[in-house]
C-alpha cells in the first residue's frame, strides 16, 4: 500500500511538472505570435533590427546625398542649445514694463523666486511635445533656477528651501493603471476633469517659515511665476465649470487666477512697498490666460510671457531679464479679459449626440458657429463695427460687463502685441498690389528711436471691403487680417532698416460658396470691388485703429500707416485656379451642419452681431443619413473596372534607389518601379504603417522611422538608429561610445513660442537644426509641424500649434518645413484638419462653413504644401463633418492632392480602432498608411480588417489603382528624403534574427523537451505503480 | 470521499476563470471596446478550461482515474492560451488608453479588461499548482 501511495505521489509530481512545462510551452508558442505581431514596436523598444538593407561595393560619395552642417554630435547639440536659447529670447513676450526691466547687474543678485512654478516650471507638454531632460551630454537641459544660476543670478535661498519643504502640497498625482505618476509642475486637466490650483497659500508659506517675507528685503527683485500647462489629450473647461469646486478660491476660469495666486502676487507687491524692490510676473503658459487684473495691478512692474520654453529657453528668459537680450516677441493670440465670452466659446466641450454610438465612434459634435471670427478676427472686427456703428456691434451679447460691448473691457492684450526695451518708428514707404503676380509688396522702414539695440516686428494687415454683395451671399470679412510679417535685424540705436514684405495675395481672398466658378459649379476665391486698406501696426488693434483713421473715423490710429488700393469690379476669376492650375470649387459643403440638418445653425455675421450670436448647439440628434456616413463604412469593395489593367509584381529590374532624388513624379520610371510592387505589399503597408514605413522588398524601399514632436525629434535617442559603422563612409556615422547618443531632442520651446518670434528666419533655423538632427539620428519622418489653430485658449493642446492666425501659422510652418527638407527630413504638418479640441477627439464631428475652413485652418497649411513642398501630412482624429478626416474626399483628394498638389506620404493619427481607421476609405482618399502596427503578413492585416484580402481587393480596379497610387506617393516621398542615404541600386533586404528570436526559440525547444520528459516520467511512474 | 488540496485549488481556478470570462464579456461591451467584438478563441479556451476543471472535480468524486490526469495538464494550458489571445487583442488599446486616449471613461472601460486578464492569469497559475494534487484522497 505504501509503495502504491508513493507511486501515485510520483505520478502527481510528474503530472504537475508536465502541466507546468506545457503551460510555459504554450506561453512561449503564443509569445512567438505576439512577437511577430508587435515586432516593429519590440524592435523600437529594444533597439534591435529584424531586417536591414545591405549595400555593398557602393561609393560613399554617391550614396550619401545629404550633408550635415556639423562634423560632430557636439556641434549638433551646441547648435540646438544655442537655438533654443535664441528662440526664447525672441519668442518671450514682454507684456508690461514700467521701466523695471531690464534688471541691473546688481539686481540680478537679488532675485526672490515666488510661486512653485519658478522651481518646477512647465517646460514642455505634459503629454505631447514633452520635455526630454538630458544629462551627461554636451547639451544638458536646464530649468529656470539652473538657467538663472548659470547666467550668474543670485537667488533667495530661503525661498528655495520653503518651496522644497512644500513640495507635497503642490504635487499632482495622476492615477493610471499600473501606478501613480507624480508631477511637481502644474498639469492640465484630463478630459472631463477640472483645474485645481496648486499654488501654496500664504498660510501654508507662513507655516513653512514664519519669517519668509523678511528675506524679501535682501532679495527684493521678486519674480512671481504663474503657470498653466499644455498637454495632448487634456482640456480646460470654460468658466467655473472648469475649476475645482472644492477649493473655493474665487477662480472663475481655469485660465484665470486663483486666490492663492492673487495673494502671492499681492504679497510681493506689499513687500515691494517696504523694500523698494520690483515685482515681475512671469507667465509660463501656452494658452492665453486671463490676466487683466495683473495688468491693472500698479504694484506689478512687469509681465513677461515665456510660453513653455523647453530645455534651454530659460537661458533666453534670463537674458531678457538682465537686458543681455532685448525682447522682440509678439503675442500669437489675443489675450481676452474673459475667454468664455468669445463667440467660439459658445460651442466647446462635450456636446454629445443624443444617438451616440460607441461602436462606430459616433460621440459628439462641434458646431463652429462663430464662422471666421476666431481670435482677433472677432475682437478687432467687432471693435471696428462699434466705431463704424454697424451690425449691432454695441449690443450686450458677448459683453464681459453686461452692458454695451466695449473693446477695452474685452481685450487685455491684442494679437501681435509685445513690448521692447527700446522704441521704434515704422513708416509704410510703399505698397504695390500686383494682381498679375498675385502679390502685395510692402516696404516698411523701421528706425530704432530708443537707446538700446533691438529687433522689431513688421506686421502688415489688410482690411477688405465688406459689401452688400457679401451680406447677401454670406461672405464674411474680418475688419483686419494679417497678410504678412517680418522681423528686422538687430538695430542699433538710431539705425534704420527697410523691411520688404512680399505677401501672397491669395491670403486676402475670400471664399464665396455661392459664386459661379470656372468649372460651372459653385464656390471660388474672390475679391470684392471696393477700397482695400493695407495697414501696418504694432499689433492687430493698432492696425485696426490705423485703418479706421484712414477711413476718417476718430480713433487713436495713424492714417499715414495705411495705403489703399481700389478694385473697380469684383474679381471672381483671378483666384479661380490654384497655383498648380486646378480649378477650385466647393469641396466642404458637407461640413456645414445645415447641409445635413437644414436651418439648424445660424452662423455669426458681422452684419448682425446680436441677431446671429452663436447659440450652443447641443443635444442634437444625427439623422439617418448622417448615421449612414458616420458608421465609417462608405466605400464598398466591388467588382469593377478591369483589375488586370493594374499591374503588380512585374520584373522591371528597378529599385527605389534608382529613383533617388527624382522629383518629377510623372517620370516613366516611377510607373515601371511601382509595377514591380506586389499587391500584398500594398495591402500590408497601407494597413500597418505605425511607427515606421517598413521595408518593401519588391522595390527595395527602406524602413523609415517616424517621430513625433513639434518641440523636436524626441521619440528615440539620437543613437538608437544612428550609423555606428564609422567605416561606412557615412559623414554622419557616430562612435558607439559617443556620450551624446543618449540625447533626446524634445528640448525646444513649444510652437506657441516659435509663433511668438514672428520670425520666419528663426523658424527656418529650427528646420535646419531638425534636418541636421534627422541626418545624424537616421530619423527621417517627423510629425513636428502642428498647424491646427488656437480656436480657443481652452484647448490644452495649443502648445503644439503656433497661433490663432492662419497666416502666422503658415509663415512659420512653411519656413520650418522647407528648411528641414533641405536635409532630406520629411517634416510633416499635422493634423489635417480641424483638430480643434481634445474632447472626444476620436469621433467628434466638426462642422463649419467652407469659408471658415478655407480662410482659417486650411490657409494655415496651404502654403506649407504649395510653397514649402511638404512631403508628409498627418490626418486628424476628428471627423470633417460626418466623415472621418481620412475619408473626406473633398479635403484629402480634391483640396490637398488636387488644388494644393500634395504628392507625399500621409499617415492617420494614432487611431487603433479598426472601424474608425476606415482603411479602405482612407486608401481611396490618398492616405498612404494607417497608424496601426502588426506582423507583415496578409493573415495579420486581414484579421484586423476582414475585408482587406487579396481575393476581395483584387476584383476592385478602382481600389487597386488607389493602392498603387498611395504607394507611389509614399515611396516618392522616401526617394526624395534622407531615408535613401547609403542606398544604391545594389542594396538588398536582409532578414536578421534578433537575440529575442533566438531566446524565444530556445525557450520553446527547452520547454517542449521538458514537457515530453515530464510526460515520459509520468508514464514511467504510472507503469511502476501498476506493476 | 475525502477532498485533497487539488479540490479547492481546481475549484478556485475554475471560479477565477468564470470571473475572468464574465469580465471579458463586460469588457467587450464597454464603449471603448465594443467595436472590437468578441474573440472566439478567448471564449473557447476559457470555457474549455472551465469545463475541464468542472469535469475533473465531478469525475473525481467517483475516484481518481488515471485517464483524468490529462485534465490538470489541459486546464492551465487552455487558460494560458485564452489569456494570451485576450492580451494580444488588447495590447494596442491598452497602449492607446495609457497614452493618447487616456480619460477617466476609457480607464474605467480598461478596468474590466485588467480584471479579466488578472483572473485568467491567476487562474492559470492556480491550475498549475492544482496539477500537483489530486482532487480526492485515496481511501
Amino acid at each position: 500500500m505504501k509503495q502504491d501511495s508513493t507511486g501515485r505521489h510520483s505520478q502527481r509530481v510528474w503530472r504537475g511538472v508536465t502541466a507546468t512545462c506545457a503551460t510555459v510551452l504554450s506561453l512561449s508558442i503564443c509569445a512567438g505570435t505576439v512577437v511577430d505581431s508587435f515586432r516593429t514596436d519590440i524592435d523600437k523598444f529594444l533597439g534591435t533590427q529584424s531586417t536591414k538593407i545591405v549595400t555593398e561595393d557602393a561609393d560613399p560619395a554617391t550614396v550619401y546625398t545629404y550633408t550635415s552642417d556639423y562634423s560632430t554630435t557636439t556641434e549638433l547639440l551646441d547648435a540646438i542649445e544655442d537655438l533654443g536659447e535664441r528662440i526664447s529670447e525672441e519668442g518671450s513676450v514682454l507684456l508690461k514694463n514700467n521701466g523695471a526691466l531690464p534688471l541691473t547687474q546688481e539686481e540680478t543678485q537679488k532675485l526672490s523666486l515666488l510661486g512653485f512654478s519658478s522651481y518646477h516650471p512647465v517646460m514642455g507638454g505634459i503629454m505631447g511635445s514633452s520635455l526630454t531632460a538630458n544629462t551627461g551630454t554636451d547639451a544638458d537641459t536646464v530649468d529656470m533656477v539652473q538657467a538663472f544660476q548659470a547666467k550668474g543670478f543670485a537667488i533667495n535661498p530661503t525661498l528655495q528651501q520653503i518651496y522644497t519643504s512644500l513640495e507635497s502640497t503642490y504635487t499632482t498625482e495622476v492615477e493610471s493603471w499600473g501606478g501613480t505618476t507624480s508631477y511637481l509642475n502644474i498639469t492640465a486637466p484630463s478630459i472631463g476633469s477640472v483645474f485645481s490650483s496648486k499654488e501654496p497659500s500664504q498660510a501654508a508659506m507662513e507655516q513653512a517659515s514664519a519669517g519668509w517675507k523678511d528675506t524679501l528685503n535682501d532679495y527684493n527683485v521678486m519674480i512671481v511665476t504663474i503657470a498653466r500647462a499644455g498637454s495632448e489629450n487634456a482640456n480646460y473647461t470654460p468658466g467655473t465649470a472648469g475649476v475645482d469646486p472644492t477649493q473655493n478660491l474665487n477662480q472663475t476660469d481655469p485660465l484665470g487666477l486663483s486666490d492663492d495666486e492673487r495673494d502671492l502676487i499681492q504679497a510681493a507687491v506689499d513687500a515691494k512697498a517696504a523694500n523698494g524692490g520690483k515685482v515681475i510676473v512671469i507667465l509660463n503658459n501656452s494658452s492665453a490666460m486671463e490676466v487683466q487684473e495683473i495688468q491693472d495691478n500698479e504694484g506689478v512692474d512687469a509681465i513677461l510671457q515665456v510660453g513653455l520654453p523647453g530645455g534651454y529657453g530659460f537661458y533666453g528668459v534670463a537674458d531678457i531679464l538682465s537686458g543681455a537680450a532685448n525682447p522682440s516677441g509678439r503675442l500669437p493670440d489675443t489675450y481676452a479679459v474673459d475667454n468664455e465670452n468669445s463667440p467660439a466659446a459658445q460651442n466647446y466641450g462635450d456636446l454629445e449626440w443624443t444617438n451616440a454610438n460607441p461602436e462606430t465612434s459616433i460621440n459628439s459634435e462641434l458646431v463652429e458657429a462663430e464662422n471666421i471670427y476666431i481670435g482677433y478676427k472677432y475682437y478687432e472686427t467687432r471693435y471696428m463695427d462699434t466705431v463704424l456703428g454697424q451690425g449691432n456691434a454695441s449690443s450686450t451679447v458677448g459683453s464681459t460687463t453686461g452692458s454695451a460691448w466695449n473693446y477695452d473691457d474685452e481685450v487685455t492684450y491684442p494679437f501681435g502685441y509685445g513690448l521692447s526695451y527700446t522704441t521704434f518708428t515704422q513708416s509704410l514707404d510703399s505698397l504695390t498690389v500686383d494682381k498679375e503676380a498675385k502679390t502685395v509688396t510692402a516696404e516698411v522702414t523701421v528706425t530704432n528711436t530708443g537707446d538700446v539695440a533691438g529687433k522689431d516686428v513688421v506686421q502688415l494687415y489688410v482690411s477688405l471691403p465688406y459689401t452688400d454683395y457679401d451680406k447677401e451671399h454670406a461672405v464674411e470679412k474680418a475688419g483686419v487680417q494679417l497678410l504678412d510679417y517680418g522681423k528686422t535685424e538687430l538695430l542699433e540705436p538710431g539705425a534704420s532698416e527697410t523691411v520688404t514684405l512680399v505677401a501672397d495675395m491669395q491670403d486676402m481672398t475670400s471664399w464665396d460658396s455661392s459664386a459661379d466658378n470656372a468649372v460651372g459649379t459653385k464656390g471660388t476665391y474672390m475679391l470684392d470691388a471696393g477700397d482695400y486698406y493695407f495697414a501696418i501696426g504694432t499689433d492687430a488693434h493698432d492696425a485696426a485703429m490705423n485703418v479706421l483713421a484712414a477711413q476718417g473715423q476718430q480713433t487713436a490710429g495713424d492714417a499715414a500707416k495705411v495705403q489703399t488700393w481700389n478694385l473697380a469690379e469684383s474679381d471672381f476669376t483671378t483666384f479661380a485656379h490654384s497655383k498648380n492650375g486646378t480649378a477650385v470649387e466647393n469641396q466642404l459643403e458637407d461640413m456645414d451642419l445645415n447641409y445635413w440638418m437644414p436651418d439648424t445653425v445660424t452662423y455669426l455675421t458681422r452684419s448682425d452681431w446680436e441677431g446671429t450670436w452663436p447659440k450652443t448647439y447641443e443635444n442634437l440628434t444625427a439623422t439617418d443619413e448622417m448615421l449612414d456616413v458616420m458608421d465609417n463604412d462608405n466605400y464598398q469593395i466591388t467588382a469593377n473596372g478591369d483589375p488586370s489593367s493594374v499591374t503588380f509584381g512585374a520584373d522591371n529590374g528597378l529599385t527605389l534607389a534608382d529613383l533617388k532624388g527624382v522629383t518629377d513624379i510623372t517620370d516613366e520610371r516611377w510607373t515601371l518601379l511601382m509595377d514591380q510592387i506586389k499587391l500584398e505589399d500594398c495591402l500590408i503597408r497601407t494597413g500597418f504603417g505605425g511607427t515606421s514605413t517598413k521595408a518593401i522588398e519588391s522595390i527595395m524601399s527602406p524602413e523609415t522611422i517616424q517621430n513625433d514632436g513639434p518641440n523636436g525629434i524626441y521619440s528615440y535617442p539620437l543613437g538608437q538608429y544612428a550609423n555606428t559603422d564609422t567605416s561606412s563612409g557615412d559623414p554622419c556615422a557616430v562612435d558607439p561610445s559617443d556620450p551624446n547618443l543618449t540625447y533626446k531632442m524634445g528640448v525646444m520651446p513649444n510652437e506657441t513660442v516659435i509663433g511668438s518670434t514672428f520670425s520666419k528666419q528663426l523658424a527656418a533655423e529650427y528646420g535646419r537644426v531638425v534636418g541636421n538632427y534627422s541626418l545624424w539620428s537616421n530619423l527621417t519622418i517627423h510629425w513636428g509641424c502642428g498647424t491646427n489653430l488656437h480656436r480657443l485658449p481652452y484647448n490644452a493642446r495649443n502648445h503644439e500649434y503656433y497661433s490663432e492666425d492662419a497666416v502666422l501659422t503658415a509663415g512659420q510652418g512653411a519656413a520650418y518645413v522647407a528648411a528641414a527638407k533641405e536635409y532630406g527630413c520629411i517634416e510633416a504638418p499635422k493634423h489635417l484638419a480641424f483638430n480643434d479640441t481634445e474632447v472626444n477627439r476620436t469621433g467628434v464631428a466638426v462642422f463649419m462653413t467652407e469659408q471658415q475652413a478655407r480662410e482659417n485652418e486650411l490657409r494655415g497649411v496651404q502654403a506649407i504644401i504649395e510653397d514649402a513642398g511638404a512631403l508628409g501630412v498627418m490626418t486628424a482624429y476628428n471627423r470633417v463633418g460626418c466623415f472621418t478626416s481620412n475619408s473626406h474626399t473633398g479635403l484629402m483628394i480634391n483640396i490637398l492632392r488636387g488644388e494644393w498638389g500634395f504628392q507625399g506620404l500621409m499617415s492617420e493619427d494614432f487611431i487603433q480602432d479598426a472601424n474608425y481607421t476606415a482603411l479602405k476609405e482612407a486608401v481611396i482618399n490618398g492616405i498612404t498608411m494607417s497608424c496601426n502596427t502588426g506582423d507583415s503578413t496578409m493573415e495579420a492585416v486581414s484579421e484586423k480588417w476582414p475585408y482587406w484580402t487579396v481575393e476581395n481587393v483584387s476584383q476592385d480596379a478602382t481600389l487597386l489603382a488607389a493602392l498603387k497610387q498611395d504607394m507611389l506617393w509614399q515611396n516618392y516621398a522616401l526617394a526624395n528624403s534622407n531615408a535613401m542615404d547609403g542606398l544604391s541600386s545594389t542594396s538588398r533586404l536582409v532578414s536578421v534574427r534578433t537575440w529575442y528570436d533566438n531566446a524565444l526559440t530556445g525557450a520553446q525547444i527547452a520547454f517542449a523537451l521538458l514537457t515530453l520528459a515530464g510526460a515520459a516520467m509520468y508514464i514511467r511512474a504510472a507503469k511502476r505503480k501498476k506493476s | 470521499m475525502k477532498k485533497s488540496a487539488g479540490f479547492p485549488l481546481t475549484a478556485l481556478s475554475a471560479v477565477l476563470a468564470i470571473v475572468g470570462l464574465v469580465f471579458y464579456f463586460i469588457n467587450c461591451n464597454t464603449n471603448y471596446f465594443i467595436a472590437d467584438g468578441v474573440n472566439p478563441g478567448v471564449i473557447g479556451c476559457t470555457v474549455a478550461a472551465i469545463v475541464v476543471e468542472v469535469l475533473l472535480i465531478a469525475v473525481a468524486q467517483k475516484g481518481q482515474k488515471t485517464w483524468m490526469d490529462i485534465l490538470p495538464v489541459a486546464a492551465p494550458v487552455l487558460l494560458m492560451v485564452g489569456f494570451v489571445l485576450f492580451l494580444v487583442s488588447r495590447i494596442n488599446a491598452i497602449a492607446a488608453i495609457m497614452t493618447f486616449t487616456n480619460s477617466a471613461e476609457n480607464m474605467a472601460d480598461l478596468q474590466s479588461c485588467i480584471i479579466s486578464l488578472a483572473c485568467l492569469l491567476i487562474g492559470c497559475v492556480v491550475a498549475v499548482f492544482a496539477s500537483f494534487f489530486d482532487i480526492t484522497k485515496e481511501a
